[in-house]
């Protein structure tokens, strides 16, 4: 096997939240294993994911925290939004949640703005994208909520694939972006950012003088 | 050839004259003469030839001296011949000195051949002899060649195994050990043929250079795990192949990553305190420390830090043990994992501790203990039970619980210590009413735990035990000093209340239907009491007593005291006074039940019991062995219509 799984220059923690049932862990699962979870049950508490990618040649570790949606592990999902540097904040395009439950995507954005850093990438994701003929949340009015609260935003389904590739890397550029700005703080602890230095410091190039002496050590 | 010639002739002649005796000699000659075909003897012509060159005269003289003059001729000739033949002979004789002299050389290089070769012979087969060893050396030596290039390390690779003063590892090192350990499997061949002595000698060598190099391996090894106790390790290939390495020496492989769970252990140790009370740099995200206001959300927030450290810090080991065997990484794993998250288990315990006993009270307590078996589960998904980190979130749980029912059973200590007085109206005090809503506080906490259904039961059985029982204990106390129909109202009140609460909530079944049996009997005893109050006040109780006990040995029921028809036809009266408005007779206990369905429930039992007593008396009266005259001027209604009057 080859090193390759486990090189990166930096490790970025996620966040992904949202009402149950609109395809957080699905939406996952699609972006780890490229697979779609028809039955999938609901999330207990939260789960955890990762994966390498690559963004502007550098090999970045996404470690992925699946929240729960369900009301009831609202407190326990709270606590996992410290030090995350993208937060996807899922919901359904065919149920009616920017009109009629506008406050709940409401709720869920003033949890991830009090909860997190000021400069944690928030990515607004309509899903279930495939679901075309039952949709009820327009992509238009979905595009000015987004707009108007300063959030990436796409459709994706966790069903084919579409776009879920992409929210993920966006969201990963908007945070390496941040980074190059200066706008983020690499040397934060919990920054959600964590930086490895890539050339490994120990190994020896082959011109180094041998030692002559019989010291093994 | 003349000479000859002329010879032969005159032997021919003498013989003929001699050998013929019969032939004339003469005429014999003469013929022979005669027969003499000139023409056809060559010699003769040849003869005559030259003699006609010379003998060119024809006289007797010259016919004299004819053959002086061929033995002249001839002699000259001869003369003439033995010169010529002299050169001639006198040239063979040089050459056959040379011949000689040639010979003689040839001789003399022969022998001298011969003992050259005598010589040689030695040289030669010794050449012979060496060339042949030479070959067999050199096929020796191609076999040595081999055998070394197989059995021994280069010098490079003992170079690379040896290292550098600085300790830092060749990225050829591995390579280089893995053949000092194919060499030294290669040797049990060598044991297995007639080279024991090459196989044991080099795998001793081997086994040096192995134990070197694996103590070298170890050193690196081990210093470069004393170095990962950064927020985030950087681990290399090189350290994972190192690990993977030492798994042949269990020991050193042990040690290793004892060391790296230690630097882990430190690390995580720092960043949570940091993540307690400095938060990032800068302040952002706040210092955990922030919330130790808020029980709940402080406990919470640690307690996730701690998960997704403990997640980390799994991605972490498995990348190091990536290539170790799956069987030794998943124990060791575990391991290690345990050893690092054994640090913060400590500041953990203080911090919940603080939590705990800072008397956050009843439900947040019962909260706490949710969330810490939330996280029990949670965590132990990453760690094994036996890990002192989930030990320490057991314990705290424990704990915790435990000081959630101490609390409970303090405040029911508290409920029975100082008994509150029944109010007035014989509603709830205030302590039922407060406790009530406390249990209410814990089992609606309940619905936003995180805690899997089936663990609720058990709780809620205890802690119904913990709080209901006093709870009514309580109130029996506090009734204890009422008369029996206001302690069965107020009795009816509180269980009715409790009731009412828990009602609300799972798994109480089983309450329920025990406060419905003791509602029950109280509400037995307050329509008893309400029926009494009624057949009193209507001045029947004292007939339907006797009614009750009369047996025909007394005699007729007029002739006993105080059921003559003048009596009884006044207390018939006053209960048909009754009967108009029935509820001027109700207690006004009764009405203070606080269920309207109870009040209905009392109403309507105790009226069946006067119409039972009514209808008792009422056949009585009417019964011809009591000897009532105008029986029915004393009963003008009947119990039918006594029935309809009172429903
Ligand atoms: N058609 C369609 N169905 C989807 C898609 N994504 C998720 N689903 C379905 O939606 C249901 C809920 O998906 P989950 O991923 O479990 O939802 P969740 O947000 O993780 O829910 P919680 O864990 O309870 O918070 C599942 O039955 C999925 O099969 C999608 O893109 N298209
Ligand atoms: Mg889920």
């Amino acid at each position: 096997m080859a090193a390759g799984p486990y090189n990166y220059s930096y490790i970025f923690k996620y966040i992904i939240i949202g009402d149950m049932g609109v395809g957080k862990s699905c939406l996952l699962h699609q972006f780890t294993e490229k697979k779609f979870m028809a039955d999938c049950p609901h999330t207990i508490g939260v789960e955890f994911g990762t994966r390498i990618i690559e963004v502007a040649g550098q090999k970045i570790k996404l470690q992925i925290w699946d929240t729960a949606g369900q009301e009831r592990f609202r407190a326990v999902t709270r606590s996992y939004y410290r030090g995350a540097a993208g937060a996807l904040m899922v919901y359904d395009i065919t149920t009616f949640i920017v009109r009629s439950t506008y406050n709940h995507l409401s709720s869920w954005l003033t949890d991830a703005r009090n909860l997190t850093n000021p400069n944690t990438v928030i990515f607004l994701i309509g899903n279930k994208s495939d679901l075309e003929a039952q949709r009820d949340v327009t992509y238009e009015e979905a595009k000015q909520f987004a707009d108007e609260n300063g959030l990436m935003f796409l459709e994706c389904s966790a069903k084919t694939g579409e776009n879920v590739e992409e929210a993920f890397l966006d969201t990963a550029k908007k945070i390496y972006q941040n980074i190059q700005d200066g706008s983020l703080d690499l040397n934060a602890a919990e920054s959600g950012v964590q930086h490895k230095p890539t050339t490994p410091r120990n190994t020896l190039s082959n011109d180094q003088p041998q030692s002559k002496d019989g010291c093994a050590c | 050839m003349a000479d000859r010639e002329v010879a032969d002739v005159m032997t021919t002649s003498s013989s003929s004259s001699s050998g013929s005796a019969t032939n004339n000699p003469l005429s014999r000659k003469l013929n022979k003469i005669l027969e003499t075909r000139l023409d056809s003897d060559k010699e003769m012509l040849e003869a005559l030839k030259s003699l006609s060159t010379f003998f060119t005269s024809n006289n007797i003289r010259t016919r004299r001296n004819l053959r002086s003059d061929i033995e002249r001729r001839s002699l000259l000739i001869n003369e003439e011949f033995v010169d010529c033949f002299k050169v001639a002979k006198e040239q063979l004789d040089s050459i056959c000195e040379d011949v000689q002299a040639m010979n003689e050389c040839c001789l003399d290089m022969t022998s001298r051949l011969k003992t050259a070769k005598d010589q040689t012979h030695d040289l030669i087969s010794q050449t012979t002899q060496l060339q042949t060893e030479s070959q067999k050396l050199q096929m020796r030596a191609q076999v040595t060649d081999v055998f070394l290039s197989k059995f021994q390390l280069k010098q490079e690779e003992v170079q690379i195994l040896r290292g550098t003063r600085d300790g830092s590892l060749h990225p050829g090192f591995f390579k280089a050990l893995a053949r000092v350990k194919q060499i030294h499997t290669d040797c049990k061949v060598l044991l297995r043929t007639n080279q024991q002595t090459a196989g044991l000698e080099i795998m001793e060598a081997m086994a040096l250079q192995q134990e070197s190099a694996y103590e070298r391996l170890y050193r690196w090894t081990q210093n470069e795990c004393r170095m990962l106790s950064g927020d985030t390790p950087d681990i290399n290939n090189q350290l994972c192949l190192a690990l993977e390495s030492l798994q042949d020496r269990p020991v050193l492989f042990r040690y290793s990553l004892d060391e790296f769970g230690t630097a882990r252990r430190t690390a995580i140790v720092r960043s949570f305190i940091d993540a307690l009370t400095r938060g990032g740099p800068g302040g952002t995200p706040r210092p955990i420390e922030l919330h130790s206001h808020d029980p709940l959300r402080y406990s919470g927030d640690i307690l996730a830090w701690l998960h997704q450290s403990a997640a980390s810090e799994k991605e972490h080991i498995q990348a190091l043990l990536k290539h170790c065997a799956a069987t030794s990484a998943d124990e060791n794993i575990h391991d290690v994992l345990s050893h690092i998250t054994d640090g913060v288990c400590r500041p953990l315990k203080v911090r919940l501790e603080q939590v705990v006993v800072s008397e956050p009270g009843p439900v947040l307590l019962y909260k706490l203990t949710n969330l810490l078996k939330f996280y029990h589960v949670t965590i132990g998904n990453i760690l094994l039970s036996n890990s002192s980190l989930l030990n320490t979130i057991d314990e705290m749980q424990t704990l915790c619980l435990k000081m959630f029912f101490n609390t409970l059973n303090y405040n029911a200590g508290k409920l029975l210590e100082k008994v509150e007085l029944p109010p007035g109206d014989l509603g709830t005090t205030s302590s039922l009413s407060n406790t009530l809503q406390l249990v209410q506080d814990i089992l609606s906490s309940h619905d936003s735990s995180v805690i899997a259904i089936d663990a609720r039961k058990q709780d809620f059985t205890q802690i119904l035990n913990c709080v209901i029982d006093p709870l009514i204990q309580m109130c029996s106390v506090s009734a204890s000093r009422l008369p029996t129909v206001d302690m069965a109202t107020y009795m009816i009140n509180c269980l009715y209340q409790i009731q009412n609460t828990l009602a609300l909530y799972e798994y109480t079944d089983q309450r329920l239907e025990m406060l419905n049996a003791q509602i029950d009997a109280h509400v037995d005893t307050l329509v008893s009491e309400q029926a009494s109050f009624i057949l009193t006040r209507t001045g029947l109780s004292h007939a339907y007593g006797i009614v009750q006990q009369h047996q025909s040995a007394q005699g007729p029921l007029s002739s006993l005291h105080g059921m003559d028809a003048v009596s009884m036809k006044a207390a018939m009266s006053k209960f048909d006074s009754y009967l108009a408005s029935p509820d001027s007779l109700t207690m006004t206990q009764c009405s203070l039940l606080l269920s309207a369905k109870q009040r209905e429930t009392v109403k309507r039992r105790s009226s069946e019991l006067i119409i039972a007593a009514y209808q008792l008396i009422f056949s009585a009266i009417m019964d011809v062995q009591n000897k009532y005259a105008e029986s029915n001027g004393i009963v003008p209604r009947t119990p039918d219509q006594v029935i309809k009057l009172l429903s």
